[in-house]
């Protein structure tokens, strides 16, 4: 090995890796715009975004593609890279291969008090706000159960206690469901935790994105210091680490994350599992790579799954069945390939 | 630096594992805990860095308390390598031992050039280099445990704390490792590690402590603590420590004869006799701690004879000649200090 590719190995990310990063969701992002029930030419959409800053007389295209399309993948964007981040740092913190955004039982506290919402008639805001307040109120639940449990031995148990508080609140929507009016409400509900991108608005953006970016900025200015999650208490500490206050951290901005994500677009499996591992395969274990890989991956193909979603047919596909039918095969194939990844 | 335990007591509950245990070690000494399976030797390492809480009694650093003391700037002094067995990450080489650079670096920070440099020269010294981008799921064990040697050194400690760091290694890892210890605590790193081998304190560790099953401790120089008297308390076996001679030096092994059957062994006292030790130092950077040491034994010391050897006008070797007058015990005990000094050859003749 010459002392100049030792060196590029020492980057945690190769440049060119940085650029197709980078240049990758906004691709994804374009492209969404151009596809849909309706196609535009990319020289359509890049004028209606000239037009929509300069100022001008805004198009019917522009109408189009300002109002509906464009908080759509903003959405689609913001979802797609907080899931991966949220999954990636659970995986890490504990040292599981298959742990999810869910495994503390937020995607499911989120749902139920989306359900809730639902069932009392709140409006698109008021069944985002329950829903967030119920997958935070999931997870301190878990957090409850398990306390006094302290470790990397107390991390079993606290994945445990998600287990149980996920499995309640999954028992919990289904008695909403079962309270639901069948004409009305229980379409939207089951409809609701298929997910689906398409009651994203502007006012939904501004309420959940912040949380979103927030959670995600504080994970990616910690990234070195998420190397340090899965080892061993006595190892993390003798490295000069809080260990507590860093697993605490973690869990407060990955669900934070999760639960603002499921609260707009209900759930989406996979996407958590999926991209944290295919970064994992193609960048190693150091997370100074693969959360900004996660965020750039996973925003990427959460733009594209969602514009598959509404344009290969008239009525619009649940997220997640697309999520699951593109993503396992996917995933299939790279583990073949990888020979698979392990934490 | 000097780190000091005093009075350390501890116990789960109501069961007492250990009490009164008290030791120094000062800079450049390297030190064997010796002790049977569940004496509790990695208890008390934690106990000594301050990852488990004494019940009474405690650790200190230059005087100072540890528990005073901030994370950051007890890790920077301090450094711990666990067992091997429980570490898996699938992280590389480089990437584990980068981590060992965690107290230099600010929380939001990421790590800089002259941490991977550090790195580097660290993998260099250690010989590892070639693993660099390998991962830590794909290296033996050996490797593994050089690997977290280096990890923990890249905190740049004056501290070495090691907990069993060869007991899962074969031959040739096991002298790699303690090769390796034997050179930092030369090159003035205070190293203590765990073992339950007692042939490697002999002739290694200028100093041991030797936990019994009673949770009592002994701390003393190697030869005069780790003893057939001191095994046998220690790990309830009869044991005969030996002699294995090469041309330059005398290894002495431990050959474990039946269990005890708990009767005291009355060892009289030996008669004193006559002996020449003679030292041959490769060069003269550890004379002043060939010196220390024979000074301890000036009392017995009847006469000295000091020669370097020269080589084109260069001295490249310290020859010395002891003669004492001493019981067999503190012979034994010299000789075993003297070998545990890294390019030191080190015999004694005794008279019949």
């Amino acid at each position: 090995m010459s002392k100049k590719d030792g060196r590029a190995k020492r980057l945690a990310v190769r440049p060119y890796a940085a650029v197709l990063l980078i240049v990758l969701p906004i691709a994804a992002a374009l492209a969404s715009l151009c596809i849909g029930r309706i196609s535009y030419p990319i020289g359509e959409i890049l004028n209606a975004i000239a037009d929509r800053f300069s100022g001008e007389e805004i198009s019917g295209t522009a109408v189009v593609i300002w109002n509906i399309r464009m908080p759509r993948i903003l959405l689609a964007l913001l979802c797609g890279a907080g899931l991966s981040v949220a999954g990636c740092a659970f995986q890490s913190l504990f040292s599981n291969p298959l742990a999810t955004p869910d495994t503390l039982g937020v995607a499911s506290g989120t749902s139920f008090g989306a359900a809730l919402a639902m069932l009392w008639g709140f409006g698109m805001i008021g069944i985002q706000v329950t829903a967030f307040a119920m997958g935070i109120a999931a997870v301190a639940l878990t957090w409850l159960a398990a306390s006094g449990k302290s470790g990397r031995n107390g991390l079993g148990s606290v994945v445990l206690a998600g287990i149980m508080i996920g499995s309640l609140f999954s028992a919990l929507v289904s008695l909403v469901k079962f309270a639901a009016d069948t004409e009305t409400q229980l379409p939207a509900i089951t409809y609701w935790l298929m997910g689906s991108l398409s009651g994203a608005g502007y006012e939904q953006l501004r309420l959940g994105a912040p949380i979103i970016i927030a959670g995600i900025a504080v994970l990616y200015a910690l990234r070195w210091k998420l190397n340090i999650l899965p080892l061993g208490d006595d190892e993390a500490v003798s490295l000069g680490t809080n260990i507590k206050l860093l697993r605490t951290v973690t869990v407060i901005c990955a669900t934070a994350v999760t639960a603002s994500c499921v609260s707009m677009c209900g759930q989406v499996g996979w996407v958590g599992l999926l991209i944290p591992h295919i970064c994992r395969m193609a960048f190693g274990s150091d997370h100074r790579a693969i959360l900004p890989a996660s965020v750039s991956i996973g925003a990427a193909f959460m733009a594209l799954v969602d514009t598959a979603a509404r344009s290969i047919s008239a009525a619009q596909i649940p997220i997640s069945v697309l999520t699951a039918i593109i993503g396992a095969p996917f995933f299939i194939i790279l583990m073949r390939k990888s020979g698979g990844h392990s934490l | 630096m000097t780190l000091e335990v005093k009075n350390g007591r501890f116990g789960y509950g109501d069961t007492q594992l250990f009490e009164d245990i008290s030791f120094t070690a000062e800079k450049g000494d390297l030190i064997a805990i010796l002790g049977p399976n569940g004496a509790g030797k990695t208890t008390l390492l934690r106990c000594i860095t301050g990852m488990l809480k004494w019940k009474s009694g405690g650790s200190f650093i230059d005087g100072v308390p540890i528990k005073k003391l901030s994370a950051r700037e007890l890790w920077k002094k301090l450094a711990y390598v666990p067992q091997a067995k429980g570490t898996a990450s699938s992280a590389t080489v480089f990437e584990t031992v980068l981590l060992g650079r965690n107290s230099h670096i600010g929380t939001f920070s990421q790590p800089k050039k002259e941490d991977t440099d550090k790195v580097s020269e660290i993998l260099e010294r250690l010989k590892i280099s070639h693993l660099a981008d390998k991962s830590c799921r794909r290296i033996s064990g050996g490797e593994l445990q050089m690997s977290l040697i280096a990890r923990a050194l890249a905190a740049q400690p004056q501290i070495l704390i090691l907990d069993e760091p060869e007991s899962n290694l074969d031959f040739r890892n096991q002298l790699i490792v303690l090769e390796t210890l034997s050179q930092l605590s030369a090159e003035g790193i205070t190293c203590i590690f765990n073992t339950h081998y007692p042939e490697h304190a002999l002739g290694r560790a200028n100093k041991s402590l030797i936990l019994g099953k009673d949770g009592k401790g002994v701390f003393g120089d190697t030869a005069r603590v780790v003893t057939e008297e001191g095994i046998e308390r220690a790990f309830g076996v009869k044991a005969l420590i030996s002699e294995a001679e090469t041309k330059s030096r005398v290894f002495r092994t431990v050959t474990p004869v039946s269990l005890s059957d708990g009767a005291d062994t009355q060892n009289e006292r030996k008669p004193c006799g006559i002996a020449v030790v003679s030292v041959i130092a490769n060069g003269f950077s550890q004379a002043d701690r060939i010196n220390a040491i024979l000074h301890k034994y000036g009392k017995y010391t009847i006469g000295r004879m000091g020669i370097p050897y020269r080589k084109g006008g260069v001295s490249i070797a310290n020859v010395i000649n002891v003669t004492l007058e001493a019981p067999d015990e503190e012979i034994a005990s010299l000789v075993g200090e003297l070998s545990a000094i890294k390019g030191v050859a080190v015999k004694a003749t005794c008279a019949e």
